[in-house]
């Protein structure tokens, strides 16, 4: 758990190749989660309940999180979007 | 997939040798190395043979090929992960895909969206709905509405003329001055000019054109052979973009244009637009151009007179806040910067 995280800049994370995912995160008002994905029929919704989780962990209140989903796992969906979040914060290049 | 595979990227043009083999492998693939290309990725196999490209322009990802032994390795996915990553960078967001029409599958599984596609050529962009999210929020006129879209560099007395005619003949006038930052005066100065320059016009609403008229994503080059470009696949898919969505979502009946006496490009351009905008129900009307001592009033002989320093006669080409601009200290400087261009 870090303290509540503020995004401010645009930042991405991951590929589109196969069982990898694409995020881009990009500073918001609040939060909204937009999903691509192959397995969207049958993942959708644990998807979106694992980026918004990794958010509310890093206290984020506030961005726009879309994601390709090319069949990633959740770790790496976790990954991903932590990854995504910290160069968005400012953190890493 | 990508361990076999040796990936370059290219920040910048690829040079010599390294250019012109990707060269040849485009044009195996039907495709044509385009000169405005900004970046490239290029995938080598073990034999150091050009498995799969693509490159990027501007906000524009193009020639994206995968030698046909290596199709269905996932290679397409590397290529766009690359010049994504490539693209997110540079600081662009909002992306476009050109490509051709057969492959619209293929790369809907990448995140594009259809824009639109003509016979050869397909237009794809990141953002779901972009075109039509940008062409509802422009500001709406009412009753018999028309087009004009221009570039003004710099707002002369010729747009203004032509401004002024076509204004008159319709209850509202759509004037779009292109967004596209790419020639002499910068697209914000573009646009102030002529705002304050068409503002005692009531009837004239200006409006930019984003990415979606005349754009580095709009009027591409790359697919054409050398001739084709004379047979005029250049701005199809401009055209078909404009009725496809700036028509509907302004209620466009009529489009104006200057008479075309000097760029064979936009005579081109002019030609197919009487072919392609009648089929969405747009008159397309040919005016003629204003003319100052014995010639046509156009902005690419006022950008001539700055560069040779001939400031005086350009005067009674250019209308006061044009002039007015060339004085100010950012003005002085485009001057400055067209001297130094010839």
């Amino acid at each position: 758990m870090s303290p509540d995280m503020k995004i401010t800049k645009a930042a991405a994370a991951g590929t589109m190749e196969s069982s990898d995912v694409y995020v881009e995160i990009q500073p918001a008002g609040q939060i909204s989660v937009q999903i691509e994905s192959v397995v969207f029929q049958q993942f959708g919704r644990q998807i979106d309940q694992a980026v918004r989780q990794v958010l509310e962990e890093h206290g984020v209140t506030g961005a726009s999180v879309s994601l390709n989903d090319k069949g990633a796992v959740e770790c790496v969906i976790r990954a991903r979007v932590e990854t995504a979040l910290k160069r968005a914060e400012g953190g890493e290049n | 997939m990508q361990g076999e595979f040796l990936q370059q990227l290219y920040q910048s043009p690829p040079a010599g040798a390294a250019r012109r083999r990707l060269e040849a492998f485009l044009q195996k693939q039907g495709l044509r190395y385009d000169q405005g290309v900004e970046f490239a990725a290029v995938f080598y196999d073990s034999q150091g043979e050009i498995a799969a490209a693509g490159a990027l322009q501007r906000n524009v990802l193009k020639c994206v090929a995968v030698d046909e032994q290596y199709r269905g390795e996932g290679l397409t996915a590397s290529v766009i992960s690359a010049l994504r990553a490539a693209a997110f960078d540079r600081g662009q967001r909002k992306l476009f895909l050109f490509t051709k029409p057969h492959n619209d599958r293929m790369f809907g599984e990448f995140g594009f969206y259809e824009v639109a596609r003509t016979g050869d050529m397909l237009l794809m962009e990141s953002e779901k709905g972009g075109a039509r999210c940008f062409t509802e929020s422009l500001r709406k006129g009412t009753g018999r509405q028309a087009a004009v879209v221009a570039n003004c560099n710099p707002f002369t007395l010729g747009h203004r003329y032509l401004v002024e005619q076509a204004a008159a003949q319709c209850d509202a006038l759509h004037l779009f001055i292109l967004s596209e930052d790419a020639g002499l005066f910068p697209a914000r100065v573009r646009m102030e000019l002529v705002q304050k320059g068409v503002a005692d016009l009531s009837n004239v609403l200006v409006h930019p054109t984003s990415d979606y008229l005349i754009s580095a994503a709009t009027f591409p080059t790359y697919f054409l052979k050398e001739g084709q470009i004379e047979s005029g696949a250049g701005g199809a898919l401009d055209l078909t973009i404009f009725g496809q969505y700036f028509v509907p979502a302004l209620e466009i009946t009529r489009r104006f244009v200057g008479q075309e006496p000097l760029s064979p490009v936009t005579a081109l351009y002019n030609r197919q637009m009487k072919e392609i905008l009648p089929q969405y129900g747009v008159e397309v009307v040919e005016l003629p151009r204003k003319e100052a001592a014995g010639a046509v009033i156009s902005a690419s002989r006022v950008r001539a007179l700055l560069a040779e320093d001939r400031l005086e006669e350009i005067r009674p080409l250019t209308p006061e806040v044009t002039w007015e601009f060339l004085q100010s200290p950012e003005g002085r400087d485009v001057v400055r910067r067209a001297k130094e261009g010839l």
